[in-house]
């Protein structure tokens, strides 16, 4: 007979740094549902119920990232007290001052936190100091709630927005639990006033909220999940051991990984908070549906990539001109490329140069075209905010190239706009090209990802490698009978993929009037499922370590 | 609007409840098919009796009888860090002959070179473990170059120890090729490449004095060979059905070869200073060293004849233990016996080392553990090098035992891939290191008692 042990029961309560808490955790669901019931108690006394829920997001935190929780409430102090007083001065001089002094605090701790290692390793590589780097623990979600509080302090200063005139509206913005760890970024001038409003769902939202959470779930913890132990993790691993064919499908694989994965956790923190009353903008709109790479940013990761337009592509000139900043990023960017490469890749003096100068062309030619010198601002500024965007993810330089491939990328998108409407007349777009731009967005999106996932510039370039000579037709079926189980996967996740999102209404339409007996019976179906699927070693979300 | 907060409570409610349930249901008669024990709400909760959790232990068996032999032990094959003749006086030095010639070579008594053969499989791909094993013997016992280096490889790009780029349309005729495999290398490998080129830069050599040979070895040609090497045109004599020609002997680390028309086996090309130690790695991928069987023996007495080895590694068996549920590994002894038998007879003057395959984890009940058929398979491979009177190796116990590869995967850095299989570089470093340390306990343990 199994017998009840006190000590792991206390031991639940506490941080366990090797299972930070998650939506797929069983402690989740006794959270969730002491939670749920004592906020439906109170959903009348808005005080009492705001307290209720600034407790539970901070032990949420601090069971996702021990005492890390302090630093979310110390920076949601300092934000809420800057905020009001740059509100109050009446000199713009004034409001400058105090804004930049919010910049600094939290970029300081951004940075303190996320880049000093990366900072003393280049300085090691480049100035020969032989400096120990720290040991800092990255704080999880703090690239997610900084970039929340800096908006917050941009918006106040912009006069956008009146701030937050109680510390614990503030707060529960900040630390609200659905999205603090992971994202979505949430804007204050649309959370703050859902703060005070009546508890209140409607039918569709109960409905769309299930809906989200366990398709969300599905997505993450069971095709992302599978893949990712069966054929990406061991891949990218060492991917010289395995043929061109397991590499490209490895890249496939985690093209869907990390849609699933995170767009799968985003779904289930907008589920919750539509459950809770709030609503939070969707954060990906089937983005492999792009039929180019522009229209791929408005689709993917949208909290992010909105976040980066107004408060870095905007402010640097937005599609007119560049500022000095960029400027001066953008050059050394050209000089880190050129020496990057040289020093990356064995190929000679002469082809670094051309490839710099092919992608100073990409930046340029569009305005030599047109005679519109707004487009090389333009160009410019995207290519430095996804400079910034890509090293937001991760102190690597793998990240910064991600970066630059698709800032490249979306200069390049643009001259081929300019190309088509200037010289190819008879260029239309019927389905057979749009089939064909959505396939190359694609494979240029997975080059992305090679980089983006890859430990380090050798793995990437060593995956390439094997995606380009060691591609033998031959293997595809050895391949498919070999992986039928993970092809499968792939199969039905790109499926579901390119599934319409009206279809989905569809599926809510028709749950809408089901009984609630229904719904228990959809969600054991679905446990049933993730029972057989589940793996013992937790499979951490991607997002969680940005 | 209908407000239906109160349903997002009970739903929460009623599916907690249930779920808990379910979950306390469970623990007391386990569902038929286990489909909530990986979802269990409360199963870190309790104790579990401790037996209900354990693999079943399997039985160690050995397909082949181990026959009493006098004056020696089998279960020396158990320890750990130590290679073993069997000898159940332990004060008797394993690799014996291999230990005196390096003794000899360390006294400065005879200049010569001394050759290890280490076959194996994927473990040893890209000159991983073998690197290692030969920096640390070269530092001891003196010699420079990398040895051994095949035409073409799949893994030449990431190779660190050597550079080599060829022309692409070399053919490969090998153990996974069909065609006639008599006269393979080592490698088992032989290439076919009338008007192709290769050029190799050994990465290895650190002492810029020392005259490196850069040696070719070929088949047969009843032509003499054009060649142009380092683009000087050459003319060279390959009469012999395995010949053994310096190319080059000067202080370059590099050399070009641009060959003819004439349809010779070539199989690769070695850097190897006048004297000392050297270690040729031949990595096959996939294979579990029964391939060897193929060979012709006169062909293997031609390359001692030639370029002799003076030990000979095994480093095989993890291909043979590729489905997690295998135990009994028959098959396997009565196809191996026969090669560690031929290696024997075709190289009389080296010893051979057998090396019990390293750990490797399959997914039991969803975790990572040592594949339980593993204790079988080094028994086996230990009984066939004790049969034969080989030497033996327990690399297994020697990395840690039960479980080291999950551990070696799991701890920062990594120590080994997520394949669960194959140490990485940082792993086969270890390896190698083990290795050497077991070969210089046999040299102390020679050198103390023969003062």
């Amino acid at each position: 007979m199994p017998s009840f042990d006190s000590t792991a029961f206390f031991q639940q309560f506490l941080y366990d740094p090797k299972h930070p808490l998650l939506f797929n955790d069983g402690f989740f669901v006794f959270f969730f549902g002491a939670f749920i019931a004592l906020y439906y108690q109170f959903r009348h006394n808005i005080p009492i119920r705001k307290f209720i829920f600034c407790f539970f997001s901070l032990y949420f935190f601090y069971k996702a990232s021990g005492y890390f929780v302090i630093v979310v409430f110390i920076a949601a102090v300092v934000d809420f007290i800057l905020s009001n007083a740059i509100y109050r001065q009446t000199t713009q001089h004034g409001k400058r001052i105090l804004l930049l002094l919010s910049i600094f605090f939290n970029l300081g701790i951004l940075i303190y936190f996320k880049y000093t290692n990366f900072f003393i390793s280049v300085t090691n590589d480049f100035l020969k100091t032989g400096f120990n780097p720290l040991n800092i623990m990255l704080p999880v979600g703090i690239s997610f709630f900084t970039f929340e509080n800096l908006s917050y302090t941009i918006d106040v200063y912009r006069g956008d927005f009146k701030p937050a005139r109680k510390f614990s509206d503030y707060l529960l913005f900040l630390s609200f639990f659905p999205k603090l760890v992971m994202g979505p970024i949430v804007r204050a001038h649309d959370f703050v006033p859902q703060i005070n409003q009546p508890y209140a769902i409607k039918e569709a939202d109960f409905v769309e909220g299930f809906f989200l959470i366990i398709s969300g779930m599905f997505k993450k913890l069971i095709i992302s999940d599978y893949i990712t132990l069966n054929l990406v993790n061991t891949v990218f691993d060492a991917p010289s051991r395995y043929s061109g064919m397991e590499n490209l499908f490895a890249v496939y694989g985690y093209a869907l990984v990390i849609y699933c994965d995170f767009s799968g956790y985003s779904d289930v923190a907008i589920g919750i908070a539509k459950w809770l009353g709030f609503s939070i903008p969707p954060n990906f709109l089937s983005p492999y549906q792009s039929q180019n790479i522009a229209e791929f940013w408005r689709r993917w990761h949208i909290s992010l990539s909105s976040w980066l337009r107004d408060y870095i592509y905007i402010p640097l000139g937005g599609n007119r001109t560049s500022n000095k900043f960029c400027f001066a990023l953008i050059i050394v960017f050209f000089i880190g490329l050129f020496f990057g490469i040289i020093l990356l890749t064995s190929i000679s003096l002469f082809f670094a140069l051309l490839i710099c100068l092919i992608a100073l062309i990409i930046l340029l030619l569009p305005t030599l075209i047109t005679k519109d010198r707004n487009i090389i601002g333009t160009n410019f500024n995207l290519l430095a905010t996804m400079l910034i965007g890509g090293f937001w993810h991760g102190a690597s330089w793998n990240f910064v190239i991600w970066g630059a491939i698709h800032g490249i990328g979306l200069a390049g998108y643009k001259l081929w706009e300019i190309i088509a409407l200037r010289f190819l007349p008879k260029f239309k777009s019927n389905r057979f090209n749009s089939v064909l731009g959505t396939i190359l967005t694609f494979h240029f999106v997975c080059l992305g990802w090679i980089f983006f996932k890859a430990g380090d510039f050798t793995i990437a370039s060593t995956m390439l490698h094997q995606i380009t000579f060691d591609l033998h037709s031959a293997l595809f079926i050895d391949f498919i009978k070999g992986y039928w189980s993970v092809v499968a996967m792939m199969v039905l996740g790109f499926f579901m993929h390119a599934i319409p999102n009206h279809w989905a209404n569809a599926v809510c339409t028709l749950l809408q009037p089901l009984k609630l007996g229904w719904y228990i019976l959809i969600f054991f179906l679905f446990l049933m499922v993730y029972g057989y699927f589940k793996s013992a070693e937790p499979v951490l979300p991607i997002y969680l370590q940005f | 609007m209908v407000n239906t907060n109160l349903r997002v409570v009970k739903l929460t409610v009623y599916c907690l409840s249930i779920y808990l349930i379910i979950s306390i249901a469970d623990l007391l008669f386990t569902f038929p098919g286990k489909v909530f024990a990986k979802v269990n709400l409360i199963s870190n909760l309790v104790k579990e009796p401790a037996n209900q959790l354990v693999i079943a232990k399997t039985e160690v068996v050995v397909p082949i009888e181990i026959v009493p032999i006098q004056k020696k032990k089998f279960n020396l094959y158990l320890q750990k860090g130590k290679i073993t003749s069997f000898n159940s006086d332990t004060n008797i030095t394993s690799i014996k002959s291999f230990i005196e010639k390096i003794a000899a070579l360390k006294s400065g008594k005879k200049k010569r070179k001394i050759r290890i053969a280490y076959l194996g499989d994927s473990l040893i791909e890209g000159d991983l473990l073998t690197q290692t094993f030969r920096r640390l013997l070269q530092s001891e016992f003196g010699g420079a170059g990398v040895g051994f280096v095949p035409i073409t490889s799949q893994v030449a790009l990431f190779r660190q120890s050597v550079a080599a780029t060829y022309s692409s349309h070399w053919q490969d005729n090998s153990f996974k090729t069909k065609g006639n495999q008599s006269a393979l290398y080592l490698s088992g490998h032989q290439f076919f490449g009338p008007n192709e080129w290769v050029k190799m830069i050994d990465h290895v050599i650190k002492d810029t004095s020392a005259l490196i040979e850069k040696t070719l070895l070929c088949g047969q040609s009843s032509n003499p060979l054009t060649l142009a090497i380092n683009k000087t045109p050459t003319i060279i004599h390959a009469d012999k059905r395995f010949n053994r020609i310096v190319l080059r002997k000067d202080k370059s680390k590099e050399i070009e070869v641009q060959f003819g028309n004439q349809n010779v086996p070539i199989y690769g090309i070695s850097f190897e200073s006048e004297a000392g130690i050297f270690v040729d790695n031949f990595s096959f991928r996939g294979i579990s060293g029964i391939e060897y069987k193929h060979i012709d023996p006169n062909f293997l007495q031609l390359i001692q004849q030639e370029n002799p080895y003076d030990l000979i590694v095994l480093q095989f068996g993890i291909n043979v233990m590729y489905k997690p549920e295998t135990t009994n590994f028959s098959y396997y002894a009565t196809s191996f016996e026969p090669v560690i038998k031929a290696f024997k007879k075709s190289f009389p003057e080296a010893d051979i080392l057998v090396m019990g395959c390293t750990d490797r984890a399959f997914r039991y009940n969803s975790v990572y553990s040592t594949a339980i058929g593993i204790d079988s398979l080094i028994k086996l491979q230990a009984a066939l090098a004790y049969k034969t009177e080989a030497n033996f190796y327990n690399q297994y116990a020697s990395m840690g035992g039960k479980n080291a590869l999950v551990k070696w995967v799991e701890q920062s850095p990594p120590l080994a891939n997520k394949d669960y299989i194959h140490p990485n570089y940082r792993g086969a470093e270890e390896l190698g290191k083990l290795l050497f340390n077991a070969v210089m306990k046999e040299y102390n343990k020679y050198t103390t008692t023969s003062l």
